[in-house]
């Protein structure tokens, strides 16, 4: 029995359509606890139910019971950073990351955004799901950042002119060093234990290519031979998790065909949103008959690299690097994909090596795939937050195992005028493989602060 | 017309004088087995009564108190008579209602450490029941002869308060009659219960205000098997916070941390017990010692045999004796060492010798305080309130000749909660008849 | 009549737009507790950030003549916070800062809607605690356990929310602010902190709390016993009460528990356990490791099949996790539960379980039972499949008939839950009528217009304007008999 629609705003009715809406026997496995409120990134920052996985889930009921999608409503989801901490949570198991994937999905196709936020979506996604549309970027950025425009738009205060969430893009972008290529192929040190393919991802790729260049080296000394397909593009990741279903088809299909072109054991990837997104891909072309078992199958063998090389145990040899790291999980490794002890034990094994735990560990920092871009403020209070967290440990360096994570806590640290070093897992397996020195590598990877050259 | 008056006023405000009901007060008796005329010793704070009750059941208090209520009689319960003293003179006695005969252990559970008692038991005798199952009532007030009912009705504590709590972390059950006959249950007789209000909490130190006790029903502890006691002397308040701040911040567990100080001249001895089992006992008192020394009170040591158990017999004695005054000083363990000097300090100006025993783990002193006239005593209480005040410190006049009963309030200022408390009398005992000005505000 | 809009203008004025919610669907997703079986829409929500703003906000229902119900993190179980369809929702959530901690007189103060945990966690580094413990500590409110007079495992040794708050800042149902008790012990005057802990909200709503601290005793030890059946665990638990022992902890999981939480947690039950028993004594060292050893005995002596011995922190939170999530873990084993929350004198615990167990087979249902051993409070959990004809009555029915054999064993319809909205109509059956009327003579000093979460504990509201009289006329007294004693 459908309600009436609102007096004002936008809404659509019913709320949702009958393509795969979120599932009521999903939604009934909640017995409202509330187990999942004091791990919620926005209830921890506004103290409101309908902000909290519990309040969401019941929203979607309303919505299911015949309740308008309205402006509240869709705020609501929107304001989900999709970190799914609540799933970890949750002792009944109810699977809200389905859920609220299904959801956005919804809101998507049914919700009349404003003009405004349409075009800002839009352009998101014409943009950072494009390495090469992002790598286009990249000449006009670091001439933006090398001939001190950004500094002077800082300084001056004129980035503050800029709409919001504009002026948080810019805040995000990280200074660019030289761009380094993966090599189609790296062949395998040593004995050769298998072959994997690795994704070269959007924003790591442009952003991060040391990233790559260091997994690719950090799997081929552990006896891999690495191939990173030239074809491949984006995984659909950022399209996944913003409810975009049928774009995020498209990606995944174009991906699966890359790699299963390549013939690899395994597709590792070193970006914790990508990797738990292509572990869904049979899921999200489950109504796909040419695909869906091919999705299945695929999604098998993705691995995140600190996964892979746990389960493939080190081979090559790994140096002293006596340095303090504080280790930040990703959401969408830690929560999504269940992965925590892997990448620790990876940095355990180098000797001299301190590895700390930051407080808070289960809240998100704010990044949240494009959350930082089409909610700022809610991102920028949640990454001051996770940056204060950070800095409390001391350490020297923080490793984390995704490109916005590291994007967003700097951002934040910046902020407050703090810097500290940073760098992905691998780059430091890679440091100690390579034998680098500790102050080399601090070095290097220091120089990714704004306006700070190594 | 009102009966049986007591020319005082005590300062602070006092229950607005009720008309009693039908004023048929010379129609309570005749005298039987259960109302007889009172008698000189059952005077209140210098207050006569007419007619003394020894109800045998709840089923008789209630109708005595009826009774009382229709001839509008102001009625004072009496248990052992031991805290007949504390808070202020009554507004008037026609009845003192006795517990005498409500004296039996209804139940001992022992399988679930739960013991049902009528009021008038008296508590050595409960623990002595208790006792051949190897448990005990963890209260410890010092007045000999006291009653469940009154040590519950007085709040009153003693030394192991720091390990076992106080009457509302004892009490898991009541029954009371109210001052119209209405007899009302809260808890029960299982130590988990959140059913209902807890009158228990709202009775416990409410000085037979707000309704009679009849029943009480407590959750036990295990008799310890053994004990140890460490002792040190100690030269000024000073020693005293920096001691128990650290044996507080430590992980040791002690039934007891008290101090007694006979005299400002002199010094003070601080007393630590342990209770438990053997080995650990032994063990906390050697590290209590070394801790002590550490602490800054060098002549720590562990009693043993004798000593050890003179000692703990000595433990919570009331440092004052009928006829002086006696005050109770709460504020908590860190400001004990301050409101010791400040007692010093203001006893000395109207020259009062002053001893004091406090338990100094959870911030209570006792202080006896003698050689002045009542004039001086009650100046002392005045003076002593007011340089207390700011230590968030309440001074409570427990013991004191009459005159300085009525020259001063034994309880204090309450702060904001007052109207509140006087509207939950109003709604107990509308016609003001249950002690009444004994209480706060004269309540 | 309410006249909302008038309502919603002045919560807007004085609590700001961002703190007052209107919107129906918003509204929804505060119909409920933690009890999700009743369900009604407040009228308006508010979100009150100080005292202050909780003072204006209760005095505008005062001078509206509109009825407000208090809210913490929402995870009751008894529905306490229960909104009325013409009341305002006055949700604590964003009253949440530690305001000051004493180490040395061992009190902290903080707002009402401070998650119980985050206590803890801000003084463990020093080495203190908060002792109440319930299963939902990570997310219920300190205001919450106020209200509820909350307890949690370790109840036997430490007592409960009411042993652990000694001070309270309290607005009253008109708007007026108290300050009951304090950080000093033994405040004179009656202990309404003791009245008001376990009030159910119903006496006025506390925006600041003083509790008690514990120092982090030098010694734990932990381990769970697998026993055969809940009569030999019981067993297990009389004998060491009986050898003077009073442990931290006694907790008893039966199989279909067990069951339950192993699916979420996977804490390695003991296969064909019919009963486990978690035993925690804590204290100074030389004492726990003296006891614990003869726990460790009186439990084979009664009977024990396996002991697992907690060797380290992680293993001991592993063990108590699965007991914690038993309850939201039953949701694995069966479409539907309903959670009860009985007491029986601890000796009972044998004869109540049989009970339950035929009871629950004439039913043809299934019962998991949780069970606070050391003190007597039972959480039989009924499991019932609510799209199944019938079921769900016959569920409750049998929830309803545990609470009757836990009266009958002389023991309570609650021991943490509360009777809030769930258990009023069975709290006749614990008290007489006149027992509830003298409780309700406290509610009268507090709330005397009965605005205050109305509808809650007592079934029978009792009207704050009669005069509190005789209510029984002495048989002896009748006219012409007897004129008084």
């Amino acid at each position: 029995m459908a309600d009436q629609p609102p007096e004002s705003g936008a809404w659509a009715l019913p709320a949702f359509d009958g393509h795969h809406p979120p599932e009521k026997e999903l939604i009934d496995d909640c017995v409202h606890c509330g187990f999942c409120l004091p791990t919620c990134p926005t209830y921890l920052l506004w103290g409101e139910e309908m902000d909290s996985p519990r309040g969401r889930i019941y929203l979607m009921d309303v919505g299911l019971s015949g309740g308008p999608l309205n402006d509240e409503m869709a705020r609501h989801f929107d304001q989900c950073l999709g970190c799914m901490a609540c799933v970890t949570a949750c002792p009944s198991g109810v699977q809200y990351d389905k859920l609220i994937e299904a959801t956005r999905q919804q809101v998507e196709r049914r919700y009349p955004r404003s003009r405004r936020d349409r075009a800002f979506r839009a352009l998101v996604f014409k943009l950072f799901p494009y390495p090469r549309r992002l790598r286009l970027l990249r000449g006009p950025v670091r001439l933006y950042q090398k001939a001190g425009l950004r500094a002077l738009l800082e300084r001056s205060g004129l980035v503050r002119l800029l709409p919001d969430r504009l002026g948080s893009m810019q805040a995000l972008l990280p200074d660019l060093g030289p761009m380094e290529k993966v090599p189609e192929l790296t062949p395998a040190a040593g004995q050769r234990r298998g072959r994997v393919g690795i994704l070269v991802g959007c924003v790591q790729s442009v952003f991060f290519p040391q990233v790559n260049a260091a997994t690719a080296r950090v799997l081929a000394a552990d006896g891999c031979e690495v191939v990173a397909p030239p074809e491949q593009g984006c995984c659909g990741a950022l399209s996944m998790h913003a409810g975009r279903e049928a774009e995020a088809q498209r990606f995944a299909r174009r991906t699966i065909d890359v790699f299963e072109a390549a013939e690899v054991d395994a597709v590792v990837v070193n970006a914790a949103g990508c990797g738990s997104s292509m572990k869904e891909y049979g899921h999200l072309l489950r109504d796909d008959p040419g695909y869906a078992e091919r999705a299945a199958r695929f999604s098998a063998r993705v691995r995140d690299v600190s996964e892979f090389l746990a389960e493939l145990e080190p081979a090559a040899e790994r140096h002293p690097l006596p340095v303090k790291v504080a280790y930040h999980d990703a959401c969408h490794l830690a929560h999504a994909q269940g992965i925590r002890k892997p990448p620790r034990d990876g940095l355990r094994a180098v000797p001299g090596l301190e590895l700390r735990e930051i407080d808070e560990p289960e809240i998100c920092c704010g990044s949240a795939g494009i959350y930082n871009l089409v909610e700022p403020d809610p991102a920028r209070e949640l990454g001051a937050r996770k940056a204060a967290k950070v800095l409390a440990t001391g350490a020297d360096l923080l490793v984390t195992s995704n490109p916005g994570c590291l994007l967003q806590i700097r951002a934040s640290l910046e902020r407050t005028g703090e810097h500290l070093p940073m760098a992905h897992v691998v780059e430091v397996l890679d440091a100690s493989i390579q034998g680098e020195p500790a102050r080399s590598l601090l070095a290097r990877v220091a120089g990714r602060g704004q306006g700070r050259l190594s | 017309m009102t009966v049986g008056a007591v020319a005082n006023d005590p300062p602070g405000g006092r229950m607005p004088e009720r008309e009693p009901g039908a004023g048929r007060e010379g129609a309570f008796g005749p005298p039987d087995g259960t109302v007889l005329e009172a008698g000189p010793d059952d005077a209140v704070d210098g207050a006569r009564a007419k007619w003394l009750a020894q109800p045998s059941s709840t089923t008789e208090t209630a109708e005595v108190l009826r009774a009382a209520h229709e001839a509008g009689l102001r009625t004072v319960v009496r248990g052992g008579g031991t805290k007949l003293g504390w808070g202020n003179p009554p507004a008037g006695v026609g009845l003192v209602l006795s517990t005498a005969r409500l004296g039996r252990v209804l139940e001992h559970a022992a399988g679930d450490l739960v013991t049902r008692v009528e009021a008038g038991v008296r508590l050595a005798d409960l623990q002595a029941e208790l006792a051949p199952a190897g448990q005990l009532l963890g209260l410890d007030p010092p007045e000999a002869g006291a009653t469940v009912g009154g040590v519950v009705a007085a709040n009153a504590s003693g030394p192991r308060r720091l390990r076992y709590g106080t009457v509302r972390d004892l009490l898991i059950g009541i029954t009371v009659v109210l001052a119209d006959g209405t007899v009302a249950h809260s808890g029960g007789k299982v130590v988990k219960n959140v059913a209902g209000y807890d009158l228990g909490k709202l009775f416990a130190g409410s000085l037979g205000t707000l309704g009679v006790i009849v029943e009480a029903n407590f959750r036990l502890h295990p008799v310890p098997a053994a004990s140890a006691v460490v002792t040190a002397e100690v030269a000024a308040p000073g020693q005293v916070g920096a001691a128990v701040r650290a044996l507080l911040a430590s992980a040791l567990v002690p039934s007891a941390v008290e101090l007694d100080w006979p005299s400002a001249d002199g010094p003070g001895v601080l007393t630590v017990l342990f209770e438990g089992i053997g080995p650990g006992v032994a063990t906390q008192a050697a590290a209590t010692a070394r801790l002590l020394v550490h602490a800054g009170t060098p002549g720590a040591r562990v009693l043993d045999g004798a000593e050890a158990d003179q000692a703990t017999a000595a433990l919570g004695a009331l440092p004052w004796r009928s006829g002086q005054l006696g005050v109770k000083v709460a504020t908590g363990p860190s400001r004990l060492p301050g409101a010791l000097t400040t007692v010093w300090e203001v006893a000395a100006v109207h020259g009062l010798a002053v001893r004091a025993a406090a338990h100094a783990g959870t911030g209570v002193l006792r202080a006896g305080l003698d050689g002045g006239d009542p004039a001086a005593k009650a100046a002392f209480v005045t003076g002593a309130r007011e340089r207390l005040a700011s230590a968030q410190a309440t001074l409570v006049v427990t013991e004191a000749p009459l005159e300085v009963k009525r020259a001063v309030d034994a309880w204090g200022p309450v702060g904001d909660a007052l109207p509140l408390m006087r509207r939950v009398k109003e709604r107990f005992d509308p016609s003001g008849l249950l002690s009444p000005g004994r209480f706060v505000g004269g309540i | 009549m309410m006249d909302r809009q008038r309502l919603i203008e002045r919560m807007r004025a004085v609590l700001g737009a961002e703190a007052v919610i209107v919107e129906r669907n918003q509204l929804r997703t505060y119909e409920c507790d933690g009890l999700a079986a009743f369900r009604v829409i407040p009228a308006l929500v508010v979100l009150p950030e100080t005292t202050g703003q909780v003072q204006a906000a209760v005095r505008a229902c005062h001078e509206e003549g509109v009825p407000f119900v208090a809210r913490g993190s929402g995870t009751g179980l008894s529905g306490g916070a229960l909104p009325l369809s013409d009341g305002v929702l006055i949700v604590l959530s964003r009253m949440r800062r530690i305001l000051e901690i004493d180490y040395d007189d061992q009190r902290a103060v903080v707002e009402p809607g401070v998650i119980n945990l985050w206590v803890t966690k801000e003084v463990a580094p020093r080495g203190y605690y908060y002792a109440p413990d319930p299963s939902s500590q990570l997310v219920c409110s300190i205001g919450g356990n106020v209200a509820e007079n909350s307890g949690g495992a370790h109840c036997l040794k430490y007592g409960f929310t009411t042993n652990h708050v000694t001070g309270l800042e309290v607005v009253l149902p008109d708007g007026d602010l108290v300050h009951l008790g304090g950080k000093a012990p033994d405040p004179p005057g009656y202990d309404l902190v003791g009245a008001f802990v376990g009030s159910e909200g119903t006496l006025g709503i506390a925006t600041k709390v003083t509790l008690r601290l514990l120092r982090k005793p030098e010694a734990v030890r932990t381990l769970m016993a697998a026993f055969d059946g809940a009569d030999a665990a019981g067993d297990a638990v009389s004998k060491i009460i009986a050898a003077g022992i009073v442990p931290a902890a006694v907790e008893m999981m039966d199989a279909l528990a067990m069951e339950a939480a192993e699916a979420a947690v996977h804490v390695h039950y003991p296969e064909g356990a019919g009963a486990v028993l978690i035993v925690e004594l804590d204290g100074p060292e030389a004492e726990c490791e003296q006891q614990f050893e003869e726990v460790e005995r009186l439990c084979l002596e009664a009977g024990s099949t396996t002991i697992q011995i907690a060797e380290d922190d992680d293993q001991r939170a592993l063990f108590w996790k699965g007991r914690k999530s038993a309850f939201a873990a039953v949701g694995r084993i069966s479409p539907d539960y309903y959670v009860q929350d009985g007491v029986i004198p601890r000796t009972a615990l044998g004869a109540v379980l049989r009970k339950i167990t035929d009871m629950a087979e004439e039913r043809g249902l299934r019962v998991a039972n949780v069970f606070h051993a050391g003190d007597g409070n039972l959480h039989p959990l009924v499991l019932y499949d609510g799209d199944a004809e019938g079921e769900e009555e016959r569920a409750e029915e049998l929830a309803a008939e545990i609470l009757f054999a836990c009266l009958a064993l002389g023991g309570s319809i609650t021991g943490e839950h509360g009777v809030g909205a769930d258990k009023k109509k069975y709290l006749p059956r614990q008290f007489t009528a006149d027992d509830l009327d003298v409780m309700q003579l406290v509610r009268c000093a507090f709330d005397p217009d009965g605005r205050c979460n109305p509808g809650k504990v007592f079934p029978t509201p009792r009207l704050c304007g009669e005069t509190p009289g005789k209510r029984h006329v002495h048989p002896a007294e009748q006219p012409g008999l007897v004129e008084v004693l």
